[in-house]
C-alpha cells in the first residue's frame, strides 16, 4: 500500500510505528469480538485493563528509559519489592495507608535513582547493570519478606481500587490510562520529552550540543522506579497478597509491550500510548486463551507468537517506507 | 597500532582472572572446607551446566546479538531426556540424536527469523523462550521420567580424582575457543558482531554467520541440559529457569560487549567459574538463600563495574 507513494512523507517512521500497534490492537479486538461477545460487554473490557494495569503501569516508566537508549530490567524486582513493603507499612490499618504509599513510592524513585547513577557513572551496558541490580533487589525482598508473603493489606484499599466508576470501569484501570496520558504529555509538551528524544537519537550528538545527557538519563531511571513502585502497589491492590514472587518476570512482559508499542531498541523513538496499546494486545490475547478455554502452557505459546509476529510486522513497516 | 589495541583489549579482559583468582584466593583463606580436593571438584561439576549454556551464549553475543530461549531450551532437553527414556540405556542415542536435531531446529529457527524478518534477537528469543517454556508445561507440568546412568556418570562421575563434567567442559571450552579464534567463521563472526554492514560489503555471508552463532548456542543448551538432567536425575520442568540470565552475566563478565565485536571463552569459563566459587563459598559459610541472591546481584554490579571499561563510544548502550 506503500509502495504506491514511496517518498512521499504522509506518514513518517514513528507515526507508522504508533499507529500499527494500533491496527493490530483493532484488529486482534475484532477477533475477540468474533471469538465472544464477551468481549462486547464494557464491564468485561473494564476487567482486561485492570487486569493489565500493574504490567501497564510499570512499563509506560520503562518506556522513557528505552526511548532514551538504555533499558531497565530491575522493575520486576522493583515491583516485588515495593509490594510486599506497602503490604508491611499497611499493617492491615486503614489510617497507615498514605504513610506506605508514600514511603514505597520513594522507595521506588530511590532505587531507580540508584540504576541512573550506575548507568550514568559506569561506561557498562545497562542491560547488564540493571540485571545485576535487579537481582541484589530481589534477594534483597527475599531477605525482607522471610520467602514468603507478608504483611496485611489494609481494610478498604483492595476496595477502593477495585471499585468501578460508573459500574464500568475500575479505578485501577483509570489509574493507568491517566498514567499514561500524564507521561505522554510530559514527553509531547515539555522540553524534557523533547531531550529525550533527542538524546535517545544520537547521544553523542546531544552531549555535543550541550544537552544535559546525564541528567536526563538519572530523570528516566527514577521515573521508572517510581512507575515500578506504582505497579507494585497496583499488584497489591489487585490481588490483595504481596508474596516474593509477584513481580517476577514482569520485566520481560513490559519490555514485550514496550516493543509491541512501536518503541526501539536502539532509542529515539516510542510513545507511552504505543506501550499501553502493547500491553492490551497482550492481554486480550491471554483473555482470548481463557475464553476457550484453552490451557495456560497454549497462553504461554501465544504470547511468544504474538511477540515474534508483531516484531516481524514492523521490521517489514520500518523496511517499506 | 594493532599491538597497541591489543594490548588494551588484554588489560581489559585480564580484569576477570584477576577476580577470579581473587575470589579463590579468598576462598582458600577464609572459608573452611572450600580447599578440600572433593569441594574443588564439586565447583567444577556445579559450574559445568552453566559454563556450556554460556559458552554458547558468548558466540550470539560475540555476534552482536543475544539469546534468551537458552533457559527453557535447557529445560526441555531435562525433560525431554528423562522422559524419552526413562532410565534406560538403550533409548539414550537415539535420544540424543533427536535432541541435537531439536537444539539445531531452534538455532536455525532463530536464525531465519533475525535474518529474513529482521526481528530484534533479544524479543525474538524473548518470545521463543515463552514458546518454549508453554511446549514444555504443555509436555508435563510436573516432574517426569528417569535419567539414564550415562548421564549420572556425566554429571557426577570421576575419571581418577577429575570430576567427569569438568572434563567435558574443558574439551568443550577448547573446542569454542578454537571456533571462535582460529576459523574462517569465528574471525568472521566478530567482523559481524563489530558492523554487520562493513562485514556484508567484505563479501562476509551475514545471514549464514548468524544462522550458525544461534545454533551453537542451542546446541550449548542441550548439552548443559544433559548435564543438568544427570545430576537432578528427573525431568524437572524448571530446571532451566534464569539459567539465561547467568549465562549472559557470565558473558559479560568475561569481557564479551554486548554491542558485539568481542568476547572470549577463556573469560566466560573464568566468569562461571568465579560464580561458582562465591556460590560454594556461600553455600559453605551457611549464608542463606535470600542473601545469596542478594550477594550474586551485587557482585554483578560491582564486577561490571570494575570490568567495564569499555569505549567511550559505547557509553550507556542498551546493546
Amino acid at each position: 500500500m506503500m509502495a504506491a507513494r514511496p517518498r512521499a512523507a504522509l506518514l513518517d517512521r514513528d507515526a507508522l510505528s504508533r499507529w500499527a500497534i494500533m491496527l493490530v490492537l483493532v484488529a486482534l479486538y475484532a477477533a475477540a469480538v468474533a471469538v465472544s461477545s464477551a468481549f462486547l460487554d464494557p464491564t468485561y473490557l473494564g476487567n482486561i485493563v485492570r487486569q493489565a494495569a500493574p504490567v501497564g503501569i510499570a512499563a509506560i516508566g520503562t518506556t522513557l528509559v528505552m526511548i532514551v537508549g538504555c533499558i531497565d530490567l530491575s522493575i520486576g524486582a522493583i515491583i516485588s519489592l515495593t509490594a510486599v513493603l506497602c503490604a508491611v507499612l499497611m499493617e492491615g490499618n486503614a489510617e497507615r495507608v498514605p504513610l506506605a504509599v508514600s514511603v514505597t513510592l520513594a522507595a521506588g524513585a530511590g532505587l531507580g535513582a540508584i540504576n541512573g547513577a550506575l548507568v550514568c557513572a559506569s561506561r557498562a551496558s545497562s542491560f547488564i547493570l540493571t540485571l545485576g541490580s535487579g537481582l541484589a533487589i530481589y534477594g534483597l525482598t527475599q531477605i525482607y519478606s522471610g520467602g514468603t508473603a507478608r504483611g496485611i493489606v489494609a481494610p478498604g484499599f483492595r476496595e477502593f481500587f477495585n471499585q468501578r466508576i460508573g459500574d464500568v470501569l475500575p479505578v485501577l484501570a483509570l489509574a493507568l490510562l491517566t498514567l499514561a496520558l500524564l507521561l505522554e504529555a510530559l514527553l509531547r509538551t515539555t522540553r524534557f520529552g523533547r531531550h529525550l528524544y533527542l538524546i535517545g537519537s544520537n547521544r553523542e550528538a546531544a552531549r555535543l550540543a550541550g544537552l544535559p545527557v546525564a541528567g536526563v538519563t538519572f530523570a528516566c531511571y527514577v521515573i521508572s522506579g517510581l512507575f515500578a513502585a506504582l505497579g507494585g502497589i497496583a499488584v497489591l491492590a489487585r490481588s490483595g497478597v504481596s508474596s516474593t514472587f509477584t513481580g517476577r518476570g514482569f520485566e520481560f512482559d513490559a519490555l514485550a509491550a514496550i516493543v509491541l508499542g512501536g518503541t526501539v531498541f536502539s532509542g529515539g523513538r516510542g510513545s507511552v500510548l504505543g506501550t499501553v496499546a502493547g500491553v492490551l494486545v497482550l492481554f486480550i490475547a491471554f483473555n482470548m486463551v481463557n475464553i476457550l478455554g484453552l490451557n495456560y502452557n497454549l497462553q504461554l505459546v501465544l504470547k511468544g507468537a504474538i511477540i515474534i509476529a508483531a516484531s516481524a510486522a514492523y521490521a517489514r513497516l520500518g523496511a517499506e517506507r | 597500532m594493532g599491538r597497541a589495541r591489543r594490548l588494551a583489549d588484554f588489560v581489559a579482559g585480564a580484569g576477570i582472572y584477576a577476580l577470579l583468582a581473587a575470589g579463590i584466593v579468598l576462598a582458600l583463606a577464609f572459608v573452611p572446607g572450600f580447599a578440600a580436593p572433593e569441594n574443588l571438584a564439586n565447583v567444577l561439576t556445579q559450574s559445568a551446566a552453566l559454563a556450556l549454556v554460556a559458552i554458547g551464549q558468548t558466540f550470539v553475543i560475540v555476534g552482536g546479538m543475544i539469546d534468551l530461549s537458552v533457559g527453557q531450551l535447557l529445560g526441555l532437553t531435562v525433560v525431554l531426556v528423562c522422559a524419552l527414556t526413562d532410565g534406560s540405556a538403550a533409548a539414550l542415542p537415539a535420544v540424543l540424536l533427536a535432541l541435537a536435531a531439536t537444539g539445531i531446529g531452534v538455532g536455525l529457527a532463530h536464525g531465519w527469523l533475525v535474518n529474513r524478518l529482521q526481528i530484534e534477537p533479544l524479543i525474538l528469543t524473548f518470545g521463543s523462550l515463552s514458546i518454549l517454556q508453554g511446549a514444555i508445561f504443555a509436555f508435563t507440568d510436573r516432574s517426569v521420567g528417569r535419567a539414564p546412568e550415562a548421564l549420572a556418570w556425566l554429571a557426577n562421575g570421576r575419571i581418577g580424582a577429575l570430576p567427569v563434567a569438568g572434563l567435558a567442559l574443558i574439551l568443550c571450552a577448547l573446542l569454542a575457543h578454537v571456533i571462535l579464534r582460529h576459523t574462517r567463521f569465528g574471525l568472521r563472526l566478530i567482523a559481524v558482531g563489530s558492523d554487520a554492514g562493513s562485514a556484508r560489503r567484505a563479501g562476509v555471508d551475514v545471514s549464514r554467520i548468524r544462522l550458525l552463532a544461534f545454533v551453537l548456542s542451542a546446541l550449548g543448551a542441550v548439552l548443559g541440559g544433559l548435564i543438568v538432567a544427570g545430576r537432578l536425575g528427573i525431568g524437572y520442568p524448571n530446571a532451566g529457569q534464569g539459567f539465561e540470565l547467568d549465562a549472559i552475566v557470565a558473558a559479560v563478565l568475561g569481557g564479551a560487549s554486548l554491542a558485539g565485536g568481542k568476547g572470549s571463552i577463556a573469560g566466560t569459563v573464568a566468569a562461571v567459574l568465579l560464580l561458582g566459587v562465591i556460590s560454594n563459598s556461600l553455600n559453605l559459610l551457611e549464608v542463606s538463600a535470600f542473601v545469596q541472591t542478594s550477594a550474586k546481584g551485587l557482585i554483578v554490579v560491582v564486577a561490571i563495574l570494575a570490568t567495564g571499561w569499555r569505549p567511550r563510544t559505547l557509553a550507556v548502550s542498551p546493546s
